[in-house]
């Protein structure tokens, strides 16, 4: 198992070279001057000397090979460099933004197990009744709403007309009820059908039958065996659609304004803060790398065949 | 008697797929249950644990150790089933969950029905699969480890752990090779010897209803065509159904039909 | 809780859901037809011209939708929106696929290490989650729409040509392909003229498939600011523009959502069609 690991970290390590490499190229052939971004120039007034300065310091003179040589060593002492437009270090900026991000999404893969397993559950165990109709319009109408629509509406309903949860920033758990419920909802409808197509496949199943045959009761046939059973395609796709999800909290964070790295990498952008976007870039390989492996690893785990059929040849 | 179905019928909404059906079951005795795929066989012996699909419905009486089964709660079903009434379904593949171990099942069972001693609910199934001719290693293995006759033997260990009145056996050797069918067979025969109880054996194939039943009916269509002694049956059949289905199986002897024969002593 | 289905019933028939798919699919290709014509040859406001005097009305017969809030008719806007929003997802889409089907048909007929480059360019592209590469895209290159379908067309071209790749893989394996070679057929005739048709089914379905998500995408990041940039209409930039007006001119709000909830509701509806008459059951993404 170690060694798939370690084959799959050397991977996402090569790619990220790779990127990393792309996007230093990019800074320094792209249009748009980082340099202006520093000084602040749309706000403060700078002398053309002092903006010659300023790329003299930085190393934007000197000749491409050092420059990606200046770089090369930086990154491997694992400095990223200074944010232009925080002017911290872009690693301690991101970290300190990681929380937030953190609790969103966690707060909304819970919303979205809320509404999925219920949902899902009951459509496939009560197949063609209303709840059954019910969650596949739901669904159906879901998959087509964006995320932020959703977010704003809710923020009409419940932040400004028929309540006042928060509706901006991070101030303690009720400015997380809006972000999550949103995200969530949103993220829900393709789980909730996906669950249910999956345990209707593990519902009909011999060996449910003969676990009824032998007096199990149903909840216990449902939870611990059908259920479990259903979990494996329902990963997979958690595993793919990683993406969407991190485009999601991306906009709910500048929607709500929550001070997450999602918000904080839009605001880079708009600035052409490139050091910042580099770091986002790291911290995301390394996400998506983890998320990947520990989807594999639950393969492992429920599906005791790969497991076994490993370690055979591995002997 | 220990199993009697009453005029039971089994419908669906459109179609009644058992109708009228009389059957009784003595103590200990192995009873086959012939007739062709679609005759409703199946559903019949799956109406006796009140495991129908819930589009079919059961009317009738199943009377078992004195009580009619149709008018008993899910809850006091459940008790039954495993317990004093148990299963052998034709896909062995199918008797466990895939990810769970041998062990694992039979630990949960006896869990289930009452047994709270961890190193007894152990011990019984290590004695289970060691009665059946299994290492009672295999209880750590997948079932996806186990060949097809290992697992219905395993199928049959955890039916008969708790001793139950009733086996009933759907086709159980149909899909296993000739050798491990019998083995299976030869198996269940001297449980039953064993323990006393009864086998609802469900079947098309004349050779094992020849060799090991004591008597046997014949669906057809939904409906008992004939029922009775093996002997009579199989050397005498009245109904021509009977008797066209006795001339369909592939016989390997030349001896009278029931093997009369061969068993007088 | 109520016992469950020991056997799982046989399915309704599907004919019937297909019809009434089909038609409301067609309805709604019409209107949006209908709706981009009419404004092409009709077409009484300037989408970008800003009127300070005439923002935020309501609802009038100059100005079926009312005006935003820069004096601009939002009807105009929304249907201009549309044809921005749709155009630049099938662009995208068409670009994907321009690229992805030779790819996976060279691959997958032609096998041998052009194949194998291909799976480890295309393992390498997969992983990274589109919006992320769309977000680099845009903080490299600046915000711009044309990066953004950039972006998608990056991301989305492996998944059609492994898609059309595995299909060729199977379709090979059967005797109307050997026949042809034997025929002696060239290799691209045969690629164009015998695999194409019997591929063109399953990558129709997940394209279609893919439009939905592509229009979202499109409108997310449009409404975050990465996308289309100001004055060009674009539904999600709308949203934007609609937000510090809510609460007098809520529906500054409703309508671009709408547009983009039916659009989409469209595109998957007619995917799902398309699917279940292809009948393809296996990855293609739900």
């Amino acid at each position: 198992m170690f060694r798939i690991l370690l084959r799959k970290f050397s991977e996402v390590f090569i790619f990220l070279l790779f990127i990393m490499f792309v996007s230093f190229l990019f800074i320094r052939l792209a249009p748009g001057d980082p340099v202006l971004t520093i000084l602040n120039v749309d706000e403060l007034s700078v002398s053309q000397e002092q903006v010659e300065a300023m790329r003299e310091e930085m190393g934007f003179n000197d000749p491409l090979p050092v420059q990606f040589g200046s770089w090369l060593l930086d990154f491997v002492r694992l400095d990223f460099g200074t944010s232009y437009s925080t002017g911290q270090p872009v690693m301690q900026t991101l970290m300190s933004a990681l929380p937030a991000t953190a609790e969103l999404t966690l707060g909304a893969l819970l919303v979205m197990l809320l509404i999925a397993v219920p949902l899902g559950s009951l459509s496939a165990v009560y197949r063609g009744s209303w709840i059954d109709t019910l969650s596949r319009m739901l669904s159906i109408v879901g998959a087509a709403v964006p995320s932020f629509w959703l977010g704003l509406i809710l923020i009409d309903l419940f932040g400004v007309r028929f309540g006042n949860l928060p509706t901006m920033g991070r101030d303690g758990f009720a400015s997380l009820i809006l972000p999550c419920v949103t995200l969530g909802l949103a993220i829900s409808s393709v789980y909730v059908r996906l669950l249910r197509s999956s345990l209707l496949d593990s519902l009909s199943q011999e060996f449910v039958r003969s676990a009824r045959a032998r007096g199990l009761s149903e909840g216990r046939i449902f939870w611990l065996h059908a259920l479990r059973h259903s979990l494996p395609p329902v990963i997979t796709v958690f595993g793919v659609s990683l993406g969407s999800l991190i485009g999601g909290v991306v906009v709910i964070e500048v929607l709500f304004a929550y001070p997450g790295i999602g918000k904080l990498v839009v605001d880079a952008i708009r600035q052409r803060d490139y050091p910042l976007i580099q770091g986002y870039i790291l911290i995301m390989a390394i996400v998506v790398f983890i998320v990947n492996t520990a989807v594999d690893l639950s393969y492992r785990y429920l599906n005791p065949e790969m497991k076994l059929k490993e370690k055979e040849a591995h002997r | 008697m220990i199993l009697s179905i009453e005029e039971l019928s089994i419908a669906g909404r459109e179609r009644t797929i058992v109708d009228n059906v009389s059957l009784a079951v003595r103590e200990g005795e192995f009873m086959a249950l012939v007739g062709q795929s679609g005759s409703g066989k199946s559903l019949l012996s799956q109406s006796i644990g009140q495991l129908l699909p819930p589009n079919l419905h059961a009317s009738g009486r199943i009377v078992f150790e004195g009580s009619n089964l149709l008018e008993r709660t899910s809850k006091e079903m459940r008790a039954l089933r495993g317990s004093r009434i148990s299963y052998i379904f034709q896909d062995y593949q199918g008797a466990f969950t895939p990810f769970r171990s041998i062990g694992g099942h039979f630990d949960e069972y006896q869990k289930v029905h009452g047994e709270k001693s961890a190193s007894v609910r152990k011990t019984k199934a290590a004695a289970a699969l060691e009665s059946v001719g299994l290492d009672a290693a295999l209880l750590r293995r997948y079932p996806f480890q186990l060949s097809g006759g290992q697992l219905q033997r395993a199928a049959i260990a955890t039916s008969l752990l708790l001793s139950p009145r009733l086996l009933i056996a759907d086709e159980a050797t149909t899909a296993l090779d000739s050798v491990s069918g019998h083995r299976v067979l030869e198996l269940l025969v001297a449980k039953q010897k064993e323990t006393g109880c009864a086998i609802l054996f469900i079947t098309h194939d004349w050779r094992h209803v020849r060799r090991y039943a004591n008597r046997l009916s014949v669906m057809k269509e939904g409906r008992i065509v004939e029922s009775g002694g093996k002997h009579r049956i199989l050397d005498h059949p009245q109904h021509e159904y009977t008797r066209k289905l006795i001339d369909a199986a592939p016989v390997l002897s030349r001896s009278l039909k029931s093997g009369l024969e061969e068993e007088t002593p | 809780m109520k016992s469950m289905p020991a056997r799982v019933r046989t399915r309704p028939s599907k004919s019937k859901k297909h019809s009434v798919q089909a038609i409301v699919a067609a309805l709604f290709a019409l209107l949006v037809i209908a709706a981009s014509v009419y404004t092409f040859l009709y077409l009484k406001h300037d989408p970008t011209l800003t009127d300070l005097r005439g923002r935020l009305l309501g609802a009038s017969t100059l100005h079926p939708l009312g005006t935003d809030h820069l004096g601009r008719d939002v009807l105009t806007r929304l249907l201009l929106g549309g044809g921005q929003t749709l155009g630049y997802s099938l662009l995208a889409l068409g670009a994907a696929l321009v690229i992805g089907i030779p790819f996976g048909l060279i691959a997958g007929y032609k096998r041998g290490w052009v194949d194998k480059v291909f799976m480890r360019i295309a393992d390498g592209f997969l992983a990274f989650p589109d919006t992320i590469v769309a977000i680099v895209l845009s903080g490299l290159l600046g915000a711009g729409i044309s990066n953004l379908v950039l972006a998608i067309v990056i991301v989305k071209w492996v998944s059609y040509a492994r898609l059309v790749r595995s299909t060729v893989l199977s379709e090979s394996q059967k005797d109307y392909i050997r026949i042809a070679r034997t025929n002696g057929l060239s290799d691209a005739r045969i690629m164009t003229k015998h695999l194409l048709p019997h591929i063109a089914g399953h990558v129709l379905v997940l394209a279609s498939l893919d439009l939905g998500k592509i229009i979202l995408l499109i409108s997310s990041l449009s409404y975050i600011g990465l996308g289309a940039q100001p004055p060009t209409p674009e539904w999600g930039a709308m949203l934007n523009d609609s937000r510090p007006y809510f609460q007098s001119r809520p529906e500054l709000m409703v309508y671009p959502g709408l547009a983009i909830v039916s659009v989409v509701l469209l595109a998957n509806m007619l995917g799902d069609y398309l699917r279940d008459r292809f009948d393809v059951k296996k990855e293609v993404q739900p």
